[in-house]
């Protein structure tokens, strides 16, 4: 990328979003605007940088923001986590559990709650009576996001990427034009609300929906630096029972830097196991 | 070895998009027009990995050649075939997959959509 349009979406988006993009992220601009410019039959993003430019009032200009800005926005997204709960979490959590026993999972920053629904896709599928069994509270920190994560109404597009159709046809029900919607059954096991992980408030706030035994907090971290990153960690660990499990995004947090968990590989990627509080 | 996928659809447009991405994510592309011509191919080719998939097609659909293509025990599991279509109602999708379809596109599609469709059919292909 041209030192001028990383500036340049740097500064757009710093003062649109109050997102800061420091140049170790380019990859991040990269990943997450290639698509867009393709959609947009754009040919890379020198050309979309110089649209957003010319219009920067435009609904492309729009769609960078909430591009950088979004977060979790396919079902199933890397896959791996949801992979990781079936064949290890779940069976380890069950054992031993009362017939009226909880595992409480928070779906961290669920955004427009895809994440959230993939968890519930694959609770009950892996779960004998998860509606029993199975809690599961989906937080962000913009309430736009929320209000479309709670109606559980996606595009033909959204519901696409990344769900097998199998699980379309059996989850989602057809809605206005060529929306999908979620089914009641997985709806009855979620909640969401609204929460700010660096609030310093942040754990009594979720106090009636925890402690938690699983948690998701994926690609959110690498907006933080060190420090933030380290708050943010031990705030989590507070709202959880030992023994339960943080699934972060790759490489967002560092082994060694964090003594209160251990790290468990996972087809190659590591998941957290909280040892002490 | 590179593996065939044929393409079949009846519009011009649609199987020179999907070619594209395909060929680019390291695929040999084999075009088809209607059912029958792709029951051809497939007999020519057996070893095609592949089939993306249009239905609403004149001579032959592609619900029709999917079904009789899986008739043929050869064909009963492979080719992996991806419906690619207009048709976006549920009854429609049941009825696919009951015919032996293993995933679904509705149209429009982009080049993301294909490689989703792609790992979750199980079908390698170039990444960048």
């Amino acid at each position: 990328m041209k030192p001028a349009d990383f500036a340049f979406l740097r500064d757009f988006l710093r003062k649109e979003s109050g997102q800061f993009i420091e140049e170790n992220k380019i990859y991040l601009l990269k990943s997450r605007l290639e698509p867009l410019a393709r959609r947009h039959s754009l040919e890379g993003l020198e050309a979309l940088v110089a649209q957003v430019k010319a219009r920067p009032r435009d609904t492309l200009a729009r769609q960078v923001v909430e591009a950088m800005t979004t977060n979790e926005t396919l079902f199933f997204r890397d896959k791996y986590p949801f992979d990781a709960l079936s064949t290890v979490i779940f069976p380890e959590l069950m054992q031993g559990m009362s017939p009226n026993g909880k595992i409480r999972i928070w779906s961290a920053a669920c955004s427009r709650g895809q994440e959230t629904y993939s968890i519930a896709m694959t609770a009950i599928q892996s779960v004998p009576s998860a509606e029993r069994h199975i809690r599961i509270l989906g937080t962000d920190i913009a309430d736009a996001v929320l209000a479309y994560a709670e109606e559980g109404i996606y595009t033909q597009m959204e519901v696409q990427r990344g769900m097998p159709v199998k699980q379309l046809v059996r989850y989602f029900e057809q809605h206005e034009g060529t929306n999908w919607r979620i089914r009641e059954e997985l709806r009855t096991m979620i909640s969401f609300r609204m929460a700010n992980l660096i609030a310093a408030d942040l754990a009594v706030g979720l106090r009636m929906h925890g402690p938690f035994d699983i948690v998701f907090c994926r690609n959110v971290m690498i907006y933080f630096d060190v420090e933030d990153r380290k708050k943010v960690i031990d705030k989590i660990a507070q709202t959880m029972n030992v023994g339960g499990y943080l699934i972060t995004g790759t490489g967002e947090l560092v082994k060694g830097e964090h003594s209160q968990w251990d790290t468990q590989r996972f087809e190659g990627r590591p998941i957290w196991k909280l040892k002490s509080k | 070895m590179t593996q065939k996928v044929l393409v079949v659809d009846d519009a011009r447009v649609v199987r020179i998009s999907l070619g594209r991405i395909l060929k680019k994510l390291g695929f040999e592309i084999i075009e088809a027009e209607n059912g029958k011509e792709a029951y051809e191919a497939m007999n020519a080719h057996p070893d095609i990995a592949l089939v993306m998939l249009d239905w609403n097609m004149p001579v032959m659909n592609g619900y029709e050649f999917l079904v009789a293509m899986r008739e043929q025990e050869r064909f009963s599991e492979n080719p992996r075939v991806i419906m690619v279509t207009t048709e976006t109602g549920m009854p429609s999708m049941l009825k696919a997959l009951a015919a032996g379809a293993d995933e679904y596109i509705m149209k429009p599609f982009d080049e993301s959509l294909v490689c989703d469709k792609l790992d979750i059919v199980g079908i390698a292909y170039n990444r960048e």
